[in-house]
């Protein structure tokens, strides 16, 4: 099996759709010849040529302006938002524009786009170049979102994610592009809403996203050495969101900690904290814990940007709380 | 200044309270007069209120046993600063400010990190919302717990929590009821034993402590007990000629009339209406009647007050209340002092005599069977009537036998013949 990084997987996923198939084209500010600010589109503008790898003006909302009327003409474009902190400039045309029309056009028009952006804090890229806004998306209806947290899962995801025919706002994270894995010889889509069960556990589930995934699993085993077992369980994708995966892994483990970068309040997890306190009340042991940045903007400094997000020992500290060992 | 709440001595020999819960959370409001805490005393579970008002700042002791003056808390200004706990570490200061901001909704702004750096030891303590007003007397329990409990039949009450802050978790009703693993099993389970070789060890709740220290006690006392039974055609003749009447909102019971009864023969024979104290013997000239209570969380002998001045119908409506705040477990300690002499009644569950052990510091208890028809010889003949056979155990250090005698003879005729008693 080819070892591949989560950037290589991204743009693995990228290539080998725009190969089989002619409607598949980038869009992006310095996505061809500088192959992107994260370096994913290195080398596609050779293979592909600049009609297929288009750089762009520095225009969030025409990038996905155009990229929705071209995948209303039946293309499958792929359009990158170098930060997701930069995905407030283009609002307008993913809320009011992408997720509305296949319901204002009683399903005659499709939108199969896909906006692809990352983020996150741990390199100090300072309070516009860091955030997680994942949760402004997944308050949409209309829209897919799409949070990766390995090369396996970024591949298969971003695959299926070109092929769904309504827009998907996918996530990828700035400090796992890094990160190599053994993925499989051929690509194999992953389906849309099928979270990942990462970790197998019976006293504690930790729904973890992105960056946190890793947090987990290291939590995860630190718990472990003090005889806690804990399951860990990716959504993978946001919206529409996999609650029978989470609630039937609560229902056996009766503890619940759910884990994201972003900022606690408001955020992801409070939903799923509220799906699980719903479907899974009569099985609860102890209050659904939430692991995520403090309320306050990423701090520019890197020792204040460490103490605001989370990390494994948050993780840990909230899996000893539901147990009543904090 | 911040005001002190500190536990008050609530009754008479009163040494420590346990905290069972706090009505209010920090920062909450409080008004003067409103229920701050329960305490469980030896005698009774109660609610003390706020003795001043402000904003609870601090809640020194958010659960379990203290002795009497004991700071529980305080209550002071929104805002006002108090001394906690040096914080473990330099930076620990500004990291609970911060995170304290994280987790509650101060305000909207964003924390101002730093602010406290120069100063760990002593930081602005953050005022948070009320939080949502607890309901008096329901368990604190994790929804699993709850379920599990409901499915096996257990009452949470009678379950104490190993859980934070006391919360009663599946672990908990899984050890009272000896199950089998469940879905969840804890972490920390204990090693696998078979259910049969299981030997439960179930914590005492603070009132049978203090049923076991004191029945102990009484059982030092030296005791006699006396037999007698009565006629009681005529007593169940009053209490449905009361069933019948009109305006009566509380049944009228035997036990009622019991204790009119034992009032007036008392008061004609005040050895048995006494108290062994030492060097003299208290004699009381009213008759407070403790009825002992099996209620939820153990015996308890609520007292009606001067009950010989009382028709039988407020005697019924005193005992219908009292009867039914013990089994509530919402009796205060007043309720539970100045008795002089004790019914305990069985005959409900057809015990036909028994033995009642003493309820010191009184000199005598009475206890009372089941009215059954029974063969009685009556001028040569055997015929069958109501008959209710009474026990009374004195301490003989108060009461001889012939005034305990006279005192139950004088008992079986106002019940035979109950138109004496008016």
């Amino acid at each position: 099996m080819p070892e591949l990084s989560y950037r290589e997987a991204v743009r693995d996923a990228l290539s080998q759709a725009m190969r089989r198939d002619p409607d598949v084209f980038l869009m992006g500010e310095d996505i061809a010849e500088m192959g992107g600010s994260m370096g994913v589109t290195q080398g596609m503008l050779a293979e592909f040529g600049p009609e297929r790898v288009r750089n762009t003006p520095i225009s969030e909302m025409a990038i996905v302006g155009a990229g929705i009327g071209a995948a209303i003409q039946g293309m499958r474009p792929v359009v990158e938002i170098m930060y997701e902190d930069f995905t407030t400039l283009a609002m307008e045309q993913i809320v009011n524009q992408a997720a509305k029309h296949r319901y204002m056009s009683g399903g005659q028009v499709k939108v199969p786009l896909t906006i692809r952006t990352q983020g996150g804090a741990g390199w100090s890229p300072g309070a516009q170049h860091a955030q997680q806004v994942e949760a402004w998306f997944v308050h949409v209806p209309g829209l897919k979102v799409v949070f990766a947290s390995t090369p396996t899962d970024v591949r298969g995801l971003l695959w299926s994610s070109i092929y769904d025919d309504n827009p998907v706002v996918f996530f990828e994270h700035r400090t796992l592009y890094g990160i190599r894995e053994e993925v499989p010889d051929e690509l194999e889509p992953i389906p849309l809403g099928q979270a990942r069960v990462h970790r197998r556990g019976e006293d504690v589930t930790v729904v973890a996203t992105g960056r946190l995934v890793h947090e987990a699993l290291a939590a995860a085993a630190d718990a472990e050495s003090q005889g806690i077992s804990v399951e860990v369980v990716d959504p993978r994708t946001l919206q529409p969101l996999d609650e029978a995966t989470v609630v039937e892994s609560v229902r056996r483990t009766s503890r619940c900690v759910v884990a994201h970068e972003a900022v606690t309040r408001m955020g992801f997890g409070a939903e799923v904290a509220a799906v699980v306190q719903h479907q899974a009340f009569d099985w609860l042991d102890a209050p659904i814990e939430r692991v995520g940045a403090h309320f306050a903007p990423i701090p520019f400094a890197p020792v204040m940007e460490e103490f605001v997000v989370p990390h494994r020992q948050d993780v840990l500290d909230a899996i000893l709380r539901t147990v009543g060992r904090a | 200044m911040a005001t002190l709440v500190t536990l008050p001595r609530l009754g008479q020999g009163m040494e420590s309270g346990e905290i069972v819960r706090w009505f209010k959370a920090e920062g909450d409001a409080v008004e003067k007069g409103e229920p701050l805490y329960e305490v469980d005393t030896e005698k009774v579970t109660q609610e003390v209120e706020a003795e001043a008002s402000g904003v609870l700042l601090r809640i020194a002791v958010p659960a379990g046993e203290v002795p009497v003056g004991a700071t529980l808390a305080l209550i002071g200004e929104p805002g006002e600063e108090v001394q906690l706990e040096p914080a473990g570490d330099g930076s620990g200061g500004a990291a609970a400010a911060v995170v304290e901001d994280g987790r509650e909704p101060a305000g909207a702004e964003a924390p101002s990190v730093g602010a406290a750096a120069g100063e760990p030891a002593r930081v602005p303590l953050p005022i948070r919302p009320p939080s949502r007003p607890r309901v008096p007397g329901r368990p604190r329990a994790s929804p699993l717990a709850r379920r599990l409990a409901r499915e096996r039949g257990v009452d949470l009450a009678t379950l104490v929590g190993t859980g934070p802050e006391g919360r009663i978790v599946a672990e908990d009703v899984e050890r009272a009821t000896g199950g089998e693993a469940f879905p969840a099993p804890g972490p920390v389970a204990a090693p696998a034993v078979a259910a049969a070789d299981r030997v439960e060890e179930v914590p005492l709740t603070s009132v049978q402590r203090t049923i076991a220290r004191r029945l102990t006690e009484a059982w030092e006392a030296p005791a006699f007990q006396l037999t007698m039974s009565a006629r009681m055609d005529r007593a169940e003749a009053v209490v449905a000629s009361h069933r019948e009447a009109d305006g009566e909102e509380v049944k009228v019971t035997l036990t009622d009339v019991l204790a009119k009864m034992c009032s007036l023969a008392l008061l004609e024979h005040p050895a048995v209406s006494s108290q062994f104290a030492g060097e003299t013997l208290r004699v009381f000239s009213t008759a407070n009647i403790g009825i002992a209570v099996a209620a939820p969380q153990g015996l308890v002998v609520p007292v009606i007050r001067g009950v010989e001045r009382l028709r039988l119908a407020e005697i019924a409506a005193a005992r219908d209340d009292v009867v039914e705040r013990a089994r509530a477990g919402t009796l205060q300690t007043a309720d539970l002092e100045g008795g002089t002499f004790t019914i305990s009644n069985l005959g409900m569950y057809g015990v036909e005599q028994f033995v009642a052990v003493l309820n010191p510091p009184q000199a005598a208890i009475l206890a009372v069977g089941a009215v059954e028809e029974r063969p009685v010889v009556e001028e040569g003949a055997v015929v069958v009537r109501p008959m209710l056979t009474m026990t009374l155990t004195c301490d003989h250090r108060a009461v001889d036998g012939a005034a305990a005698a006279r005192f139950l003879a004088a008992v079986k005729r106002l019940l035979e013949s109950p138109g004496l008693a008016l």
